[in-house]
């Protein structure tokens, strides 16, 4: 594997209020772009005039992260959709990347190779998803594109929530868990995202109520199962909302941003995809003691990359869509070995406090999950606290 | 502070239901949920479960009745008064518990707009120290302002714990407020709120209420037209609350609490609004189940249905807001002359006007309004409004472009715009395009 020879920084950038409905406003789309672009362009320092200058100088790109605005808003070509924002993007190349819930991610992997090949010195990544346009039911099925959609959604109401729980029950037998115990730590998961959202300035949940009584509190009326053992309390939410970072190569920095004393590098990645049923998906990793080895595998890969080991790490923002996800990927980030992940649930050690928390942001049940937004938010997150800019949310990192 | 215990008296009525799902939720704390029938405690009980959300909360919700006052109040660290709107109700009501109040027990109120000078007088010095008004708004769970109001005896180092408390552990967003009539929020509310419908009667042969409401509606800044707003808090309410503020103030905004005769004779008729099925407005179900919104017309004293008023400079403004144009949705309000968009934007800045005079004689800072608004009543905050006017020399410029001169004469606007910070607020999401 090919090591990181040239340094990628991150420059900041912005997030709108996950807790909006643009819906509800009566705003669309570009009302929604041109808050990030514009609050992104002013965290950066940078103009529309600047990003005319650099396109004539071929040196700028967009990467733009949506899951299926096609459903949503009845809106493709998205990556052209930034010419309706400021004429500043005509002629800019720019292009949407799709992922699933990964495509905030994809698109800032798009960027970072394309810095890293040197044919662009700025790339803003811009994910977003509009989901309050249609009523819950339609929205579960919507995602369930993302699963094999024939098989695994079709007809289903709420299919995610569903397959989720399936993992919730194949962690259960995998690792011979006491199904209480397990589901007592699921509920942990949930209270402690929902607290951490509260020193969110744009988190969703921020003025919601949750504890962990009530996130036990599974099959009542406030916290109705929706998929196998897990409740409401158990899934991050319907959200609108975009976010945007901006990825810079050294020759940039140099120009532009010298006087910033720790420039934020991205020092490593990973990107693995695993099989799309769930049922493959598990067949596929029954001999295997990570219950997501193709998650795992992309940490390896990102840890090899940065020359790190899990015990350089401070903080980690991780993709809980579920609980169950965060419980697996617990193990998967080598926080405790696979099978153990309850440990560090009940040691604390994933809380605020503790020596390896977990979504101080709140993640995804905490702050909302936009689903094109949410790869971008979760860097732009990371990046927060690395640059001491995280309001109300820093971890004592040494 | 640590607050274990309270006993919510009145906990039956819309806000001691409400207040008690907070303090037991985010409080955590055992709530006696005191009502004069156990059956209604029980009912209120349901209802604060359901206004938070969460059925976990329940087993810190307890029904009891006056009659088990002492056992409640002797174990309480904060008692919460929310009985009627009547001085000399919540006067009988403190006799009724004083003594059973533990030394460093708080006592608070959750009075709208009476004097919280007056209401601790009825206790003793000791508790008077303690007394404090705790003003939230409905629904709690949504709407989370608490005005603070120490009285004249309050200890200014419990006012502070007690703020503390609130942010901190109940997640509300607080603001300390003098003793005057309906404290910050309702002063500056219902002075807009008044003098639309004041206006609804001059202009009762254009429309009247909803002609008022179709020039102050979503894309003004708020998520409803003032007069649905008024119609939703009830007739009555509205009047108490501006009855009081006229009769007790005597600001240059004096004469816009005056409430317009059609009002009063819709009170006299007992048409209070939403709760008693119709007041400004009324909503009829159709035989096939569909609704329709009929408005009282002030001519004719009869119920019509509601225009759909289309203005040019409204449905402008809302196809800017739509796709986030939000300055040249300013000029366009701005460069307009129409009758319509003048008293849209006379209503805007004298908002925003009121608004500051009153932030800084009543408030913490200027700041206070941009709080106290926008968490208490979703409408834009006054020094965000002013970033939407495109800054305050431009707002200052507009202000007196567009104002009548009896009302600048009234006003000292070059003091009044002395010094304005920017707004930690960001205007744009109170701007609805529609």
């Amino acid at each position: 594997m090919k090591k990181v020879d040239r340094n990628i920084y991150l420059l900041g950038g912005a997030q709108t209020d996950f807790a909006r409905n643009w819906s509800k406003e009566g705003k669309g789309v570009l009302a929604l772009l041109k808050e990030v672009i514009d609050d992104g362009l002013k965290n950066i320092g940078l103009t529309y005039d600047d990003i005319s200058q650099l396109n004539k100088q071929s040196r700028i790109a967009c990467f733009v992260g949506n899951f299926i605005g096609e459903y949503y808003i009845n809106q493709g070509h998205l990556g052209a959709l930034l010419t309706e924002v400021h004429p500043a993007f005509y002629g800019v190349p720019s292009a949407r990347y799709e992922a699933a819930c990964a495509s905030g991610s994809v698109a800032l992997d798009a960027a970072m190779t394309k810095i890293r090949a040197e044919d662009y010195d700025l790339g803003l990544v811009i994910g977003w998803e509009l989901m309050k346009t249609v009523d819950s039911k339609s929205c579960g099925d919507f995602l369930g594109r993302a699963a094999f959609y024939e098989d695994e959604a079709a007809g289903i109401d709420f299919p995610f929530p569903k397959l989720f729980g399936k993992l919730a029950d194949v962690t259960i037998d995998k690792y011979n868990l006491d199904e209480e115990r397990y589901l007592d730590n699921l509920a942990k998961i949930s209270s402690k995202n929902y607290s951490n959202a509260k020193r969110n300035p744009n988190a969703q949940t921020r003025k919601w109520f949750m504890n962990e009584a009530q996130a036990k509190a599974r099959g009542t009326v406030t916290n109705d199962i929706i998929g196998g053992r897990l409740s409401i309390s158990d899934c991050s939410q319907v959200t609108d909302g975009a976010a945007l970072v901006a990825i810079a190569s050294e020759e940039f920095m140099e120009e532009r941003y010298k006087s910033i004393e720790h420039p934020v590098v991205v020092k490593g990645w990973g990107h693995r995809v695993a099989p799309m049923r769930f049922g493959s998906k598990i067949e596929a990793s029954s001999n295997n003691e990570y219950i997501l080895p193709w998650t795992r595998q992309a940490i390896l890969d990102a840890y090899r990359r940065a020359n790190m080991t899990m015990d350089d790490i401070d903080v980690f923002e991780i993709h809980d869509c579920f609980t169950s996800s965060e419980y697996a990927a617990i193990s998967a980030f080598g926080i405790t070995d696979p099978g153990y992940e309850y440990k560090a649930i009940e040691s604390g050690e994933v809380f605020f406090d503790g020596d390896k928390p977990i979504n101080p942001s709140g993640g995804l049940i905490g702050c909302g999950h936009p689903v094109g937004a949410t790869g971008v938010r979760m860097i732009l997150d990371s990046y927060k606290q690395i640059a001491g800019q995280a309001e109300g949310l820093p971890i004592n990192a040494c | 502070m640590n607050i274990n215990v309270v006993t919510v008296i009145g906990a039956n009525g819309t806000m001691g239901c409400r207040v008690s799902g907070i303090f037991a939720s985010f409080g955590d704390a055992k709530v006696y949920m005191v009502s004069r029938e156990l059956e209604a405690a029980y009912k209120a009980k349901a209802k604060a479960v359901m206004s938070v959300r969460a059925e976990a909360i329940a087993s810190n919700l307890i029904p009891k009745t006056y009659c088990d006052l002492e056992e409640c109040i002797s174990e309480s660290d904060l008692v919460f008064e929310s009985v009627a709107e009547d001085i000399s109700v919540k006067k009988n009501v403190y006799k009724g518990f004083a003594e059973y109040v533990r030394p460093n027990a708080i006592v608070a109120t959750g009075t709208s707009g009476l004097s919280v000078n007056q209401l601790s007088e009825c206790f003793d010095e000791k508790i008077r120290r303690r007394f404090v008004g705790m003003h939230m708004y409905n629904p709690p769970y949504y709407m989370t302002l608490c005005e603070v109001i120490p009285s004249r005896y309050t200890d200014a180092r419990i006012v502070d714990e007690i703020k503390t408390y609130l942010k901190d552990v109940l997640y509300r967003d607080v603001v300390e407020v003098k003793d005057e009539p309906a404290f910050m929020g309702n002063r500056i509310g219902f002075q807009f709120i008044n003098e639309a419908m004041q206006y609804a009667e001059v202009y009762k042969d254009n429309g009247g209420i909803d002609y008022i409401d179709s020039i102050l509606g979503p894309f003004t800044g708020r998520s409803m037209p003032p007069l649905v707003t008024s119609d939703f808090v009830g007739l009555d309410v509205h009047k108490a609350i501006a009855d009081n503020i006229y009769h007790n103030t005597s600001d240059y905004a004096h004469k816009s609490f005056a409430m317009p005769e059609f009002a009063l004779e819709l009170i006299l008729q007992g048409k209070l609004g939403k709760k008693s099925g119709c007041g400004l407005y009324q909503t009829v179900v159709k035989a096939d189940g569909s609704r329709i919104v009929n408005v009282y017309d002030i001519v004719t004293g009869e119920y019509r249905v509601r225009e759909q008023f289309v203005f040019p400079f409204a449905k402008e403004m809302i196809q800017e807001f739509k796709v986030g144009n939000y300055a040249q949705a300013f000029r366009k309000l701005i460069s307009n002359h129409s009758v319509e968009a003048t008293i849209c934007i006379q209503f805007l800045i004298k908002y925003v006007i009121y608004a500051i005079s009153i932030s800084k004689s009543i408030g913490e800072d200027i700041h206070s309004a941009d709080i106290v608004m926008s968490r208490g009543f979703d409408w834009v905050p006054p020094l965000a409004a002013i970033d939407a006017f495109g800054g305050v020399e431009s707002f200052k410029k507009i202000a007196s472009n567009r104002l009548s001169k009896e009302f600048l004469s009234s006003i000292d606007i070059d003091d009044i715009l002395t010094d304005i910070p920017r707004s930690r607020c960001d205007f744009r999401p109170f701007f609805k395009a529609r």
